[in-house]
């Protein structure tokens, strides 16, 4: 999200859901819980993204990082700039790069986290990478 | 002068920076807050994603079911068959 408190309303939504799901039944346990918990945040964030960035655009907007600027310095500096870096790539492919080069999940757990075969996150990452590569190569 | 970084050392790189991140002080509170707020799953909800795990159970029984009629009614054709031609002797 490149913003704590945007990445903490997603996070507190996927929450009540995950609840909501197990209180209902909803949650059928075919995939494991840390794979389901994944699929309900990283759908939230790039819902999330999407309505920020239509906000963003109707109003031209500077969005506000939502930092106190005082604890974790540093790590929020480099949220930042993970933030500017990969701001031109599609969520999709935002997110298949996220969860593998942050969270560490193998591309298995990235395509059930996604909803998508394996070689469809095969091709988000090559993309992604590439968009990246691309990037730095204009710069 | 440094080697510029490259792509998976930068991705590295911020992986381990942001690793320190935290949620903010209260966040807890907030999402046990919302989740106390949120209203419960409704009795048609709960109805029907209990009913959803029974499908495979009702779908094997349903089979069974169809084997035990087909089953049955060979039978039957058997046995009537028997007592026409018994008819036809006398």
């Amino acid at each position: 999200m490149g913003n704590q408190a945007d990445a903490e309303d997603v996070v507190q939504e996927a929450y009540v859901k995950a609840f909501r799901a197990l209180t209902s039944g909803e949650f059928d346990r075919r995939s494991s819980t840390n794979t389901w918990l994944y699929r309900i945040v990283v759908n939230g964030a790039i819902d999330a993204k999407r309505s920020r960035q239509r906000r963003a655009e109707a109003s031209d907007e500077q969005i506000d990082p939502g930092w106190d600027g005082a604890a974790f310095a540093e790590a929020r500096l480099a949220l930042s700039e993970l933030d500017d870096w990969l701001q031109a790539l599609p969520p999709e492919q935002r997110a298949a790069l996220v969860l593998q080069s942050m969270e560490g999940l193998n591309n298995t757990e990235i395509a059930q986290v996604m909803g998508v075969s394996e070689g469809a996150v095969e091709q988000r990452l090559v993309r992604a990478r590439a968009a990246l590569r691309q990037k730095r190569e204009q710069s | 002068m440094t080697e510029p970084e490259d792509l998976e050392q930068r991705l590295a790189r911020l992986s381990s920076a942001t690793n320190q991140l935290r949620p903010s002080a209260g966040f807890s509170a907030r999402v046990m807050l919302a989740i106390d707020h949120a209203p419960a799953p409704s009795f048609l909800e709960t109805t029907w994603f209990s009913a959803r795990r029974l499908l495979p159970v009702a779908a094997i029984a349903a089979a069974m079911a169809v084997v035990w009629a087909v089953q049955v009614d060979g039978t039957v054709d058997d046995e009537l068959a028997t007592s026409y031609a018994s008819m036809e002797l006398e």
